[in-house]
Formats: C-alpha cells, sequence, structure tokens
C-alpha cells in the first residue's frame, strides 16, 4: 500500500495549486497514516470493527487517486421533494452544485480554500489519510446573528466514474454567535466497493444551534468512515441524528467536546440492518466545564446476520461540576445470526455530577407479539408494530416536526 | 357455541388440562373458579392459540375446529380474551392500536372498515360509557398505565371489538369495587342473546356484579363441580378444600 500511497499522492498534486509549504503539510500527514496503517483489531476502538480487514476482504488493495475532473449531470430527480431546502450537492467528493436560494446572501460564506490552521492533527490514522489527500476544505460559515430559514441538504452522490477505491471530503461549518443551522446529510451511492471518509468539523459559537441529520439509508456495497468533531461555546446546542441502515459497513464517531457553561449535545441514532451489514456508532462526549448537559439514545435492530456497535463514552473533567450526562442502547436481536455489541463508558473527574448508561438487547417478546395477534394482526403485522414502536422513540427525538415527518416516511414508520 | 372435549394439555412432561370438557352455548355466562395453579390461565391461553402447550382433544367453536385457527384468525372469528397481565407495547398509540385492531377484524370477516372520524365517533362513545379517561387513549398501549387502568382498557377494547365470546382472565384481580363495577357493566353492556362470556376468577366478587348462568370449579386441570350462581356463594364459604 505504501508505494501506491506515494504514487498517488504525487499525482494529485501535481498539478495542485498548492504552494509547496501546504503540499509538505500534507505529506507529514501522509507519511502518518503511512506509519499508521488502516486502523484495525489491534485498537481499542476498532476493537468490533476491524476496518483494516474489513477493507482487504471487500475491497482489496486500495488507490488513492481520485481524478474528479469528468463532468457529472445534476438532474431535479437527485433532489428531495416536497421539501423546500438549500442544496449542496457533492458527487464523488467534489461540489457539483451549490443553491441556498433561500437564504440572505451576505449572511452566508461558503469557501473552498485550503488553510492549514483549519487541520486537525494527531485524531487517528483515518483523519490523517483525509487531511493527506483532501485537496480543498470545504468551509461553511454562518454570520452572526442570522438563523437559516429553510434545512440545507447536502447530498453526498457516488456514481461509477470515481477513479480511485478511496475517496476522501472534509467539510467545516462555523456557525458564529447565535446562529443557527439545520443540516441533513443524505448519503446516496451508485458507486460499489469503495471506502468513503469523511471527516466533518463543526465550530458552534455561542448561543448557536446545530442541527445534524444523517442519513444512510440505500442498500450499497461501500465502506463508510465518518468522523465528526463538534466544538460547543457557551449556551451552544448540538443535535446529532444518525440513521445508519444502507451501506455494507458504515462507522460514525461523534467526538462533541463541551467546552462553553450551559453548551448541551444530544446524540440519537438508529442502526436498522439487515443482510451482513456491520454498522458502528461511537461516541465521545466531553464535558469540560461547569454545567454542561448530554443525552444519547441509540437503538438497533437487527436481522440476517447483521451486527451493530455503539461505544458511547461520557467523559466529564474535574472542572465540569453540575454535568448531566445520560446515555442508553438498545437492540432487537431478530435472528441468532445476529451480534450487538456495546461499550457504555464513564469517564468521571467531578463530585457533583448526574451521569448514567444503560444497554439492553434482546428477542422480541413473545408475549407482546400474543397479545397484539389476540386482537386480529398477523404474526407479521405484530412484529413490524412492535419495531416500529421501539424505532419511534428515537425518531420523537428529533426536535424539528418537519425533519422529524421526513425521516419517518423514508423509513415508512408509522405513528 | 364453544364446545370443549376431553382437552388435555402438558407443558413438556407436566400435565395441566386433563379430560376438561365445556360447553357454552350462544348468549350464556360461565364462571370457572379455582384455586392456584389449576389450570385457568392454560386454558384461556389455550383458546386464544398461544403457543407453547401440547395439547389433544377437540374444541369447537361455532363448529369450526379452533386448533386449525391461528390467534388472529381466532380474533377474526370473535373470540377475545381479556389478559391478566395486559402487556405494555412501547411507541403503540393505544387509539391507533384500537383503530388497527378493529379494522383487521372487520377486513377478515369482508366488512368496511372504519375511517378515522367513524372510529373517534365510537372510541368516545365506548370510552364515556366506560367512564375511561380518553386522554390515556393518547398514550403507549398500557405504558405507565395503573394495574386497573389496563383491565379497563381490556375492557373497552373488548367493547369495541364486540367479540362473540370474551373471555375474562382474572379481569377483577386488583380492581378496586369501583373499577370492577365499571368492568361488570362493560360486560353486563355486551350481554345479548348470542354474546358469551367466560370468566375466569379466583373470587365470587366479581359474580356479585355479573350474573354467571353456570359455575364451574376447576381443580387439578378438569372440572370437579358445576351448578347455578349458589356454588360460587357455596365456594366463597367453604373454600375449595371443603368442597368434596
Amino acid at each position: 500500500m505504501e508505494k501506491q500511497l506515494i504514487r498517488d499522492f504525487e499525482k494529485s498534486f501535481e498539478n495542485s495549486n498548492l504552494d509547496s509549504k501546504k503540499i509538505n503539510f500534507k505529506k507529514e500527514f501522509l507519511n502518518k497514516f503511512i506509519k499508521e496503517g488502516l486502523p484495525g483489531k489491534n485498537l481499542e476502538n476498532w476493537k468490533y470493527s476491524d476496518l483494516s480487514k474489513i477493507i482487504k476482504t471487500e475491497i482489496g488493495d486500495l488507490s488513492f487517486y481520485n481524478n474528479i475532473s469528468p463532468p457529472n449531470k445534476i438532474d431535479s430527480s437527485m433532489y428531495l421533494s416536497g421539501f423546500e431546502h438549500n442544496s449542496i450537492v457533492f458527487i464523488n467528493g467534489r461540489a457539483e452544485k451549490i443553491d441556498l436560494q433561500f437564504e440572505e446572501k451576505d449572511k452566508v460564506k461558503i469557501s473552498e480554500d485550503f488553510e492549514l490552521e483549519k487541520t486537525s492533527s494527531n485524531i487517528n490514522s483515518l483523519v490523517n489519510l483525509n487531511n493527506a489527500f483532501t485537496e480543498k476544505n470545504f468551509v461553511l460559515t454562518v454570520k452572526e446573528n442570522y438563523s437559516f430559514k429553510k434545512p440545507l441538504v447536502i447530498y453526498h452522490y457516488t456514481n461509477k466514474k470515481i477513479k480511485s477505491q478511496n475517496l476522501n471530503l472534509r467539510l467545516n461549518f462555523e456557525l458564529e454567535k447565535n446562529t443557527s443551522l439545520k443540516l441533513i446529510d443524505i448519503l446516496d451511492d451508485f458507486s460499489e466497493k469503495n471506502f468513503i471518509n469523511t471527516f466533518y468539523n463543526f465550530k458552534l459559537n455561542q448561543d448557536a444551534i446545530l442541527k445534524n441529520y444523517k442519513v444512510d439509508i440505500k442498500n450499497n456495497s461501500n465502506i463508510k468512515y465518518s468522523f465528526t468533531n463538534i466544538e460547543q461555546d457557551k449556551n451552544s446546542l448540538s443535535e446529532t441524528f444518525i440513521l445508519s441502515s444502507g451501506s455494507a459497513f458504515n462507522k460514525n464517531e461523534i467526538n462533541c467536546n463541551l467546552n462553553g457553561n450551559y453548551s448541551s449535545a444530544f446524540v440519537n441514532g438508529i442502526l436498522s440492518l439487515n443482510k451482513k451489514k456491520h454498522h458502528e456508532i461511537r461516541t465521545s462526549v466531553n464535558h469540560l466545564t461547569e454545567s454542561t448537559k448530554s443525552y444519547q439514545l441509540i437503538k438497533s435492530v437487527l436481522e440476517n446476520n447483521a451486527r451493530a456497535v455503539y461505544q458511547g463514552k461520557i467523559f466529564v473533567s474535574s472542572d465540569a461540576q453540575k454535568t448531566d450526562g445520560y446515555q442508553l442502547s438498545k437492540a432487537i436481536l431478530l435472528e441468532d445470526t445476529t451480534e450487538f455489541n456495546a461499550k457504555p463508558e464513564l469517564e468521571i473527574y467531578a463530585d457533583d455530577v448526574k451521569c448514567s448508561h444503560g444497554s439492553a438487547s434482546g428477542s422480541l417478546n413473545e408475549n407482546s407479539i400474543f397479545y397484539i395477534m389476540s386482537r386480529g394482526l398477523n404474526y407479521k403485522e405484530a412484529k413490524e408494530l412492535l419495531i416500529n414502536g421501539f424505532l419511534l422513540d428515537v425518531i420523537n427525538k428529533i426536535t424539528d416536526e418537519e425533519i422529524k415527518n421526513l425521516i419517518k416516511s423514508m423509513i415508512g414508520l408509522k405513528e | 357455541m364453544l364446545k370443549i372435549n376431553n382437552l388435555k394439555a402438558k407443558v413438556g412432561e407436566k400435565s395441566i388440562l386433563n379430560d376438561f370438557s365445556l360447553d357454552i352455548k350462544p348468549g350464556e355466562v360461565h364462571a370457572i373458579m379455582g384455586p392456584n395453579g389449576s389450570g385457568k390461565s392454560t386454558l384461556s391461553n389455550i383458546l386464544s392459540g398461544k403457543k407453547g402447550y401440547d395439547v389433544s382433544g377437540e374444541i369447537k367453536f361455532e363448529g369450526i375446529d379452533l386448533f386449525s385457527l391461528e390467534t388472529e384468525e381466532r380474533a377474526h372469528k370473535g373470540i377475545f380474551l381479556a389478559f391478566q397481565y395486559p402487556l405494555e407495547i412501547p411507541g403503540v398509540n393505544t387509539n391507533i392500536f384500537l383503530k388497527t385492531s378493529l379494522n383487521a377484524i372487520r377486513k377478515a370477516r369482508g366488512e368496511k372498515e372504519l375511517d378515522a372520524l367513524e372510529f373517534l365517533k365510537l372510541v368516545k362513545q365506548k370510552s364515556k360509557e366506560l367512564k375511561f379517561d380518553e386522554e390515556k387513549l393518547n398514550r403507549q398501549l398500557n405504558v405507565g398505565f395503573s394495574g386497573g387502568e389496563k383491565k379497563k382498557n381490556e375492557i373497552l377494547q373488548m367493547s369495541i371489538l364486540n367479540p362473540k365470546l370474551s373471555i375474562l382472565d382474572e379481569t377483577d384481580s386488583g380492581l378496586d369495587i369501583d373499577a370492577l363495577k365499571t368492568v361488570a357493566q362493560g360486560v353486563n353492556a355486551l350481554r345479548k342473546k348470542n354474546n358469551s362470556f367466560l370468566i375466569i376468577t379466583h373470587y365470587q366478587r366479581l359474580l356479585d356484579y355479573i350474573k354467571p348462568d353456570h359455575v364451574h370449579v376447576l381443580m387439578n386441570g378438569k372440572i370437579t363441580k358445576s351448578g347455578g350462581p349458589e356454588l360460587a356463594l357455596e365456594l366463597e364459604k367453604k373454600g375449595y378444600e371443603g368442597l368434596n
């Protein structure tokens, strides 16, 4: 892999506009990645999802040079209908179309320049890979005191024109003071057997509100990793919702730093998996100052050899008195070929805190099925009703009514 | 309406019902009384088609072999079981569940399904009759309901589904006297020439309000004595041990 990496790296940047300082900077990340390689079972974080092995079995050797020059057509069928929204369309990692028609032009700034200071280092080897190969840093800034009037949908399309097996995408968002943004990420894949590595970085200044909904429901054979870093100042709020269902493999890692008093973070998610899919949500919510709050609810429904993992960590520093931290994961295993691994962790250094965690997994309750059937519904309907109810609980945590209904209809949940 | 002949039921090697026979005619109310472990709940489970029992013998409901029907098909034919311990079903709205249930049964019978408005009218009327707090219908099914509310909810479901044969499995246990009267009122309102009831109970108390046509004593898996309402009173005085 080393030779391929160096070759593809040189090819990627030989005609680039980046100056040699920036390229050398990227080279450092490349060297770090070469040294560490793809993460595997030997690392605690990857114990339940051996990415190195999964990539080897599902894709084989990776190539990294992504010549994205062939243009891609965009047509109206690519957009969600019946739902007013702003949109950004990424196709094979390139921003093809940006449409912020509902917003005031001078309140939102978009740039794609690569800036050294916006690069986070030493998070993990996949972020290093991302830093090495992303030529652009997509940055969206919401200016002070501005609230997005309509949600922003980012469409992440891939198609068969991808030349490499690996795709890296880097997205930065800065929400200035007293702003709000509702962001929906829709993953829609027409490519096969690619490793897609996305890095999101959110900076929430005082009183900012971010609601981010990540939706992966289309069946595809891609392997995905996304790392989301959220930095939160005083009185800011982040709501992250993950609907993870479509890809062969998907690991969503959320790192949230509650740096300011009265900031709060909500992470809710559904892993609904069948056909040998293997998905993971790993969270690390760090309470770093007084009076901050976090809440996590993850539910999984598994069938047909599927495997789900939830590693949820709440960290409370010694300065973070009056922390309120909560997390719960529940899984329904519909068949005994399925597997659910949960690793809830609390690491607490302050003494005046309220923290709890819980995890439960099991099959559907046969007595509940009997009860429902005795009221005239057949076995399949009874089962669906119970699963529907189980998942609805998470969907109901979505605080935006319009988006809640959108997501409900996407997965066919009934009230 | 319901004819049980020589019903035997076992769980593993353990025999629970033994040569149990019973004949319920349209419009009749039968009460089965028996001590703990006599097989009362097994009987109601088997009538509703719960899995997990080895059974032999014969049960006919309106001439149809009950063993050939799945649980939901028995509901479609008009059998209703009010559970001893109604299940909590998180995430399922009570109102919507009731409507889904009623329409599943109507559909199976080839009747027109009720629309939201028609259903609302029906459920309002029935809740009022049974003094069931309508606000609870917007909650998740039985979740956070008290023991008495759960039982009343069973009776509400019964009156909405209007079954031919209602089996009440210890519906009276855990009810205060007011709730007991309401439950009895719900049963009595459904008592018609074609609706039958099988009331399974420990105590005679409920039978003060629902007058049965026949009372049976179930011990060790078979009926040891049958009689009229006076048998229940006798039981109350003498206890099961003193009956022989």
